[in-house]
């Protein structure tokens, strides 16, 4: 063979449609734009939600996205584990969707496992740095989740995050006559599939937080005891001995046992239950998972469970996992087949499978659903809010949820949702609302606005897998050709701030960090909105990149 | 307004619009023939119409389930389209005025549906020759051939592509019209524009029958380039798709008289 001949640098940029996340899409054409002034040949392609998730999350195929990290709040070091750390390269979800290997990070994700207090704080620090090193993806802007709210129906919306299931079920009724709750959202996939381990449907997980319940909630940074009644920790080993509480059972009216727990982190880890060769985790919860060695039931509704060397703050974030009925999801640990067909025997029917009819342990049930137009959930009788049983109820949700039922609309746009609640047919949005319609919404004196910082922050993933971007030195620059302040300033209307790590915002920031007027690691190349692409270049030189005479940055085309 | 009031109301404007353009276009004279010969006319079209009744029917049932089909074997190509014609569209938009967008939105809406429902009635009117059978066939051409290209090509419209240099003018001024398109499209479907074949085939059908309808062929030729502009316009369509949907218009014009008049 000859020498192959060079080309021009060709990299594509997939991106939620504008329909969907015109935000995102905004920042993928500002990259494209400064990229294409640097020479390489960037293409947008917007590509629907769910099939992007699919594309970059279970197919890797992908050179760079842009995309929310899928937590909503509560950010902490744990939740970038899966998402980074090289024992997870070859699975598929959102553990290691960019195929990161690198040891340094490893270790220092491993060690805030392991570390409580400054050590452990100091180990998040460290993380912080050789990810502003390394910039596996570009952290961009941390947005306000924004919400519309109506009161005339239910009051006491939370001030942060009110459409989540705690910020539902702490409401209050201001209308007697009220009995549904009535939400609208631009997403519509929970109208499709309301599975709560498939990667591709869900964002963060809200709607199918109503159906499933998991042992433990978090609300700010309280832990609420919530299918278990009470935690008996004890140390070295961490461990933890839960006991649930009386009589609880699922919407088909099975009773949850200790064996259905012991299910759920079995099935987390391996949804085939040991039936094939290699185990094929969960796309979702995947670190969480890791978490836990060991879990054995003690009696019908005791379990104990067993973290070997790690601390009680890390571990505790493994009792956030949605509880499944074993009875139900045994029968979906096939390997899937297409037709009859094994598809590629790395996927199970858990994966794939819509759940159309969820059975959860919730304060809400499924009832029905129209695919892209409309859900319908009732209130679970039976549930431990609602039952009227005596039990230890935290405060804030003593009443149970103070209506029947709850339905939630699919909306065209947020244009259309402001309508829908303007026309009193809907008491509040649940997709986050783009900026954009915030002037609509302060045209209507009825409706309230609802500002809380989101963690889910708007990152440019790019995969390592692939040549020239497995290149720190060729990263950084992509990291430095996005003007981060502008973005949050044009595109957000203010509505985000831009960040330099995935932890601003949170307690866990790294002073050095923190954003003063520019990226304190990776600046702007330019200012005042306008990229200046010699010194881009520059630093692409310096790194042994070549430009043709008419600029534009070439490239030895690999076998892929 | 919702779906209900949107669909109403674009009823409403059309039936007046039909009625208007009945008796100036067709005239007295063949609106009181048509009503002893309707009957007739339409069994004439039977079998036709019902391909067409099929295709639409079968198009509903099956858009989401295409859609699937469609990221599974389809070919995206937005960033094709993009790179070949650049930023036309963004400079079309650099023209936009609130009497343009009004304008450019009516005809979108309601010039679009009256300007492909009209000629059902011009041409039941017309006894003497097979231009409703024409203009039955060259739609169902029209739907079918687009039914299948939205399946193998994937493409995203520049609204949903250019981030802010696009404004989606349509609902930003009418968000009301997004209940009804929702309803009808899906936003991958936009290579070829259907509006502009569609367009197409009436205006070209007009032309062709400037004889007995000299008042229709002018009309249907500007609003059909309304259309075609208002499609670009509002940020929904590429250029290409225009060209793709020129092209496809004019071939259904031309099977369809190969179809009813094969000694052509």
């Amino acid at each position: 063979m000859g020498r192959e001949t060079a080309e021009q640098l060709s990299l594509e940029i997939k991106t939620p449609p504008t329909d969907s996340d015109p935000l995102a899409n905004r920042i993928a054409n500002h990259l494209a734009e400064h990229l294409t002034e640097l020479g390489i040949e960037a293409l947008v392609n917007p590509i629907e939600t769910e099939e992007l998730h699919r594309q970059v999350l279970i197919n890797h195929n992908f050179d760079l996205y842009v995309g929310q990290f899928p937590q909503l709040f509560d950010f902490g070091p744990d939740l970038l584990y899966d998402f980074l750390h090289s024992s997870f390269a070859a699975e598929r979800g959102w553990q290691n969707p960019l195929g990161v290997t690198d040891i340094d990070l490893d270790e220092l994700l491993e060690r805030q496992r392991k570390t409580t207090g400054t050590a452990r704080l100091e180990a998040v620090f460290d993380l912080q740095h050789r990810l502003a090193d390394l910039q596996p993806f570009v952290p961009v802007v941390l947005p306000d989740s924004l919400t519309a709210v109506r009161t005339d129906r239910f009051t006491s919306w939370q001030a942060a995050n009110p459409t989540t299931p705690l910020g539902l079920l702490s409401l209050d009724r201001a209308d007697e006559s009220a009995e549904t709750l009535r939400l609208a959202t631009t997403d519509p996939r929970i109208t499709v599939n309301r599975n709560p381990i498939a990667a591709e449907f869900r964002q963060y997980g809200t709607l199918t937080g109503l159906f499933y319940d998991p042992l433990v909630r978090f609300d700010d940074d309280t832990t609420v005891p919530w299918l278990a009644e009470t935690l008996d920790w004890s140390s070295t080993p961490t461990a933890v001995t839960v006991q649930l509480r009386e009589d609880l059972t699922w919407h088909d009216g099975t009773p949850i046992t200790a064996e259905d727990i012991v299910f759920t982190y079995r099935f987390l880890g391996d949804t085939t239950l040991g039936e094939a060769e290699n185990p094929i985790p969960t796309p979702r919860y995947r670190g969480r998972s890791t978490l836990v060695d060991e879990v054995e039931p003690i009696d019908e509704r005791t379990v104990s469970v067993e973290f070997g060397d790690i601390t009680l703050a890390a571990a505790e974030k493994a009792l956030e996992i949605p509880l499944l009925p074993e009875h139900v999801w045994t029968e979906q640990a096939e390997i899937a087949t297409l037709v009859g067909i094994e598809v590629d025997g790395e996927t199970t029917e858990a994966l794939i499978w819509n759940n159309p009819e969820p059975i959860g342990s919730g304060p809400f049930r499924f009832e029905s659903a129209t695919e892209g137009e409309r859900l319908e959930l009732s209130v679970f009788e039976d549930h431990f809010l609602v039952d009227n049983e005596p039990t230890a109820i935290p405060a804030a949700f003593h009443s149970g949820p103070m209506f029947d039922s709850l339905e939630i609309e699919i909306v065209a746009s947020d244009a259309s949702a402001i309508e829908f609640l303007s026309a009193q047919e809907g008491d509040a949005t649940v997709a986050p609302l783009g900026p954009d319609i915030v002037p609509g919404i302060e045209d209507e004196p009825e409706i309230d606005l609802i500002a809380s910082q989101s963690h889910a922050f708007y990152h440019v993933g790019l995969n390592l897998r692939r040549d020239p971007l497995g290149n720190p030195n060729f990263r950084r620059t992509v990291a430095r050709a996005i003007d981060k302040a502008a973005i949050a300033e044009d595109a957000f209307l203010g509505y985000a701030d831009p960040i330099a790590t995935p932890f601003a915002g949170t307690r866990w920031l790294s002073p050095d960090l923190e954003w003063n007027d520019e990226d304190p690691a990776r600046p702007f190349y330019g200012e005042n909105g306008s990229f200046d692409s010699e010194a881009a270049r520059e630093s692409l030189r310096d790194a042994g990149f070549q430009f043709d005479e008419d600029g534009q940055l070439i490239h030895q085309p690999q076998e892929q | 307004m919702t779906l209900v009031g949107v669909l109403v109301d674009l009823l409403v404007v059309v039936t007046a619009l039909c009625l208007i353009a009945s008796v100036v276009i067709i005239g007295p004279e063949r609106l009181a023939r048509l009503r002893e010969t309707y009957r007739t006319r339409l069994r004439e079209v039977y079998p036709e119409t019902g391909v067409l009744v099929a295709i639409l029917v079968v198009n509903a049932l099956v858009r989401d389930a295409t859609q699937n089909i469609s990221w599974l074997v389809g070919w995206t190509i937005t960033p094709l389209i993009a790179r070949i014609e650049g930023g036309f569209v963004i400079y079309l938009q650099s023209f936009a005025n609130p009497f343009f967008t009004a304008y450019f939105s009516r005809v979108y809406v309601y010039g679009y549906v009256f300007l492909l429902v009209f000629p059902f009635i011009a041409y039941a009117a017309l006894d003497d020759r097979p231009v409703l059978r024409q203009l039955i066939v060259a739609y169902t051409l029209n739907y079918g051939i687009g039914l299948v290209c939205y399946i193998l090509f994937i493409a995203y419209g520049p609204r949903n592509m250019f981030g802010e240099e696009i404004q989606s003018l349509l609902y930003v001024a009418y968000p009301q019209y997004q209940f009804l398109t929702t309803e009808v499209n899906v936003n991958t479907n936009v290579f070829p524009s259907l509006h502009t074949s569609l367009s197409v085939t009436a205006a070209l059908l007009a032309y062709q029958t400037r004889d007995v309808y000299p008042l229709w062929a002018p009309i249907a030729a500007v609003l059909a380039g309304s259309v075609l502009i208002s499609t670009m316009y509002l940020g929904i369509h590429w250029l290409l798709d225009v060209i793709a949907g020129i092209v496809l218009g004019v071939g259904a014009v031309y099977l369809a008289r190969l179809y009813t008049d094969p000694g052509q």
